[in-house]
């Protein structure tokens, strides 16, 4: 058997786990399901590993990280429901932990820097603190400096589930990207000449 | 004739079972193909044409699957949502790592057919030299050219799409039309040939670039990459699609799933193997079949279980093991080195389709004149391609404009993995471990092995060259990576019941036959004398041809 990974997928995978402070590994128990009845405010889904609240501010930040545009964004295709429940089944207890310790210390971070909660902020400066956060996590990745601020490595978590729940949807492989099931060939083309010119959703 | 005994026996279903029941029953044998795994048929694929969206989890292995195959999950690529289905549960069937040992297998009807790299290189004259040259383990019992025409046989049947090179290291087959290689990659091959006299090519791949009339179930090529799922086009080669339709469409095949066979039976007074014990998979009931000829082809350390489980008097320390070399002699492809590299110049140029083949740089370390502190050598594969959207997320984009930079195609990269030649260790070893038992209380395996010096210095220049070579076409970025492995994670396992001109250092004969018992053929990767750096499949394949034609010219002779 040959292996033939996609350097995309070792990169990501590598990169996510320093990001969250050491290798991403180790089968460990399931998670404790939390507040399982509650719904979103959205209504449309109904939590089975956050909190309402975390479910909330969750769907907040994937919406700013992906909005709807002339496309759909990725409440509207179900990311907030998709990260959910890959906390919920894929993740490890450790990681499952550090997850929501980055929420908390997300929302610490918004009351320090503008002296209310996330969701309680008005829509620009809620962009603004999740760009603020973005950038200190980018600069922190740049320079090798891990300052060990879990509010940054969930942000960064969150992106990278955000980014994997939009681009494994319909219609984030076929409006944003594009997609062919059934190539039939394989041919090396100019740009303009390769589908639409867009990135091949696989 | 009771219902219980046939002309033949066969042990396994993956690429050399496949073969030695296709070949047997079109030879006239009547063949029970036992397999330990379920009954799995060609268009059985539950996950072959799920798109991207419809995968749970985005594809990924939840932590419950993990808790079952976490061994399985080791290679990475293994357990997806896409594929999990064709790999086993760890927990059923589990196995003792004196030191790691990374063992992926598959249990169904096909085995790891399904969902293997189909890469088909043959060994080169080299090759079949190296031990008698340097010392390293024993001479193979046979040479290039005993092979040759058998190499012939099988890539005409299944199918083999390559590029003649011309080269003795790597001797060109019956090639099918070759894949394309892409702008850059052409552009690296032509760096290669005139900076370091090295050649690059396209990988030789089981994949129909050409339809095959003896094969009508059989399609081209669609560029889906999909194929680790099962091809229902049926346009890779594996068990299912090609050799064993063959075998049924003969009359002479009764396959038989859900068979584990665990004991060879041997009659002492005629010194012969008289037929095989099976343990039910789903009823755990035992039976008892029997026939004139068994083929062993339940893969490298499937067969070397059966071997080592298969003790009597005549055989003390298992089937066949006079010399003491039975589960010794462990090789694997040594890899996960090498280095990636960032390429400028080209984003005007894009691809259609998914290609399900890479590149591959022929071996050129200790070839000719080219010495150095370690023998054998490598090859690398690898690829070209245009990074996705993955790399949007460490890049500084948010909002809108994250799905403006994803739907742009990313900048070009570079790959290129080492798979290195592992020498013969008589103490690199597997043993029955007796004090666990599997589901259905048979002792477990218990793996000792690992890489040495000569793999160690090899690596070296694995991880070296990479980077020489990638900084001599100016792609920019270069990062060496050699990540530690334990041994089995090239899923090339070999060895441990090697062919061998001497009954005192070897198990196997020339034609694949237990040198102490005449009617026991191994024609899997366990019967290997040495490993080459090249993917052993095909090797696999004109092995399993080669032993069964002589099994039944010996059984018209009268000598089996």
């Amino acid at each position: 058997m040959s292996l033939n990974p996609t350097l995309d997928r070792r990169e990501l995978i590598k990169r996510v786990a320093y990001l969250m402070g050491g290798a991403v590994s180790a089968p460990a128990v399931l998670g404790i399901l939390q507040g399982c009845t509650a719904k979103t405010p959205t209504g449309t889904w109904t939590p089975v590993f956050f909190t309402a609240a975390q479910a909330a501010l969750v769907e907040e930040v994937a919406d700013i990280l992906i909005p709807r545009t002339d496309t759909p964004g990725a409440k509207d295709v179900g990311v907030p429901a998709f990260i959910d429940l890959m906390l919920k089944d894929t993740y490890p207890k450790r990681d499952q932990d550090r997850y929501l310790e980055g929420l908390n210390a997300f929302e610490a971070g918004a009351r320090a820097r503008h002296g209310r909660d996330f969701l309680k902020l008005d829509a620009g400066t809620r962009v603004d603190y999740v760009r603020h956060v973005h950038e200190k996590a980018l600069l922190g990745m740049r320079t090798g400096a891990t300052n060990g601020d879990t509010g940054q490595q969930f942000l960064m978590m969150t992106k990278e589930l955000t980014l994997l729940g939009f681009f494994s949807s319909e219609v984030g492989c076929t409006q944003v990207l594009q997609h062919s099931s059934v190539p039939g060939e394989y041919r090396c083309v100019p740009l303009a000449e390769a589908g639409n010119g867009r990135t091949w959703a696989e | 004739m009771d219902n219980n005994t046939y002309d033949a026996i066969v042990v396994g279903t993956g690429i050399s079972g496949g073969w030695a029941a296709k070949e047997l029953t079109e030879k006239g044998l009547k063949t029970l193909v036992l397999e330990r795994g379920r009954m799995v048929r060609h268009g059985e694929y539950p996950t072959a044409t799920l798109e991207p969206w419809q995968f749970e989890y985005a594809g990924r292995p939840t932590q419950r699957d993990l808790e079952r195959q976490g061994v399985q999950a080791r290679t990475g690529y293994t357990i997806t949502q896409a594929t999990k289905h064709w790999f086993v549960d760890d927990v059923d069937n589990p196995y003792t790592e004196i030191k790691r040992f990374d063992w992926m297998r598959g249990y169904q009807v096909g085995g790891r057919s399904i969902v293997w790299g189909r890469q088909s290189y043959r060994w080169s004259p080299i090759d079949f030299e190296a031990n008698a040259r340097d010392g390293h383990g024993v001479d193979w019992p046979i040479r290039y050219e005993d092979l040759a025409p058998w190499y012939d046989y099988v890539e005409s049947f299944i199918g083999v799409s390559g590029q003649a090179e011309g080269l003795p290291q790597l001797p060109d087959g019956k090639f099918l039309p070759p894949m394309e290689l892409n702008c850059v990659e052409k552009y690296f091959r032509d760096v290669l040939a005139e900076k370091f006299g090295r050649r690059l090519t396209i990988g030789r791949a089981a994949h129909l670039t050409a339809l095959l009339p003896h094969s009508p179930q059989r399609g081209l090529c669609q560029y889906r990459n999909r194929c680790m799922r099962g091809c229902p086009y049926g346009a890779y080669f594996s068990s299912l699609s090609s050799t064993l339709p063959a075998a049924e469409k003969t009359g002479n095949m009764t396959l038989r799933p859900n068979s584990i066979v665990y004991e060879i039976i041997y009659d002492e007074k005629k010194n012969r193997a008289t037929g095989v014990r099976v343990i039910d998979a789903e009823t755990n009931q035992h039976h008892e079949f029997f026939a004139r000829v068994i083929f062993l082809c339940a893969s490298t350390f499937g067969s070397t279980f059966i071997m080592l489980n298969s003790v009597s008097n005549r055989f003390p320390n298992g089937f066949g093991n006079d010399s003491g070399e039975l589960g010794c002699n462990i090789m694997d492809h040594h890899l996960n080195v090498g280095a990636s590299a960032e390429v400028e110049g080209f984003d005007d140029k894009y691809y259609v389709g998914r290609r399900p083949n890479g590149v591959y740089i022929v071996r050129y370390r200790n070839i000719g004149n080219d010495k150095r502190d370690y023998v054998r050598g490598f090859g690398y594969q690898g690829h070209a391609g245009r990074t996705g959207w993955t790399s949007v997320v460490t890049q500084d984009v948010l909002g809108a404009d994250i799905k403006t930079k994803a739907a742009t195609p990313g900048p070009w990269y570079i790959y290129l993995g080492g798979f290195g030649e592992m020498l013969p260790y008589h103490e690199n070893r597997v043993t029955l471990d007796r004090t666990r038992t599997d589901k259905w209380g048979l002792p477990v395996l218990a793996f000792d092995a690992e890489l040495k010096e000569n793999e160690r210095k090899m690596r070296k220049d694995m991880m070296q060259d990479a980077v020489e070579m990638l900084e001599a076409a100016g792609f920019k970025n270069v990062r060496p990576f050699d990540a530690e492995i334990g041994v089995g994670l090239g899923i090339h396992e070999m060895g441990t019941a090697r062919m061998g001109r001497d009954p005192k250092t070897s198990v196997l004969n020339a034609w694949n036959q237990v040198h102490a018992c005449k009617n026991v053929f191994v024609t899997d990767g366990s019967c290997m004398t040495s490993s080459a750096c090249v993917n052993p499949s095909l090797t696999y394949m004109a092995l399993t041809a080669r032993a069964a034609n002589y099994a039944v010219e010996e059984l018209k002779r009268r000598n089996l």
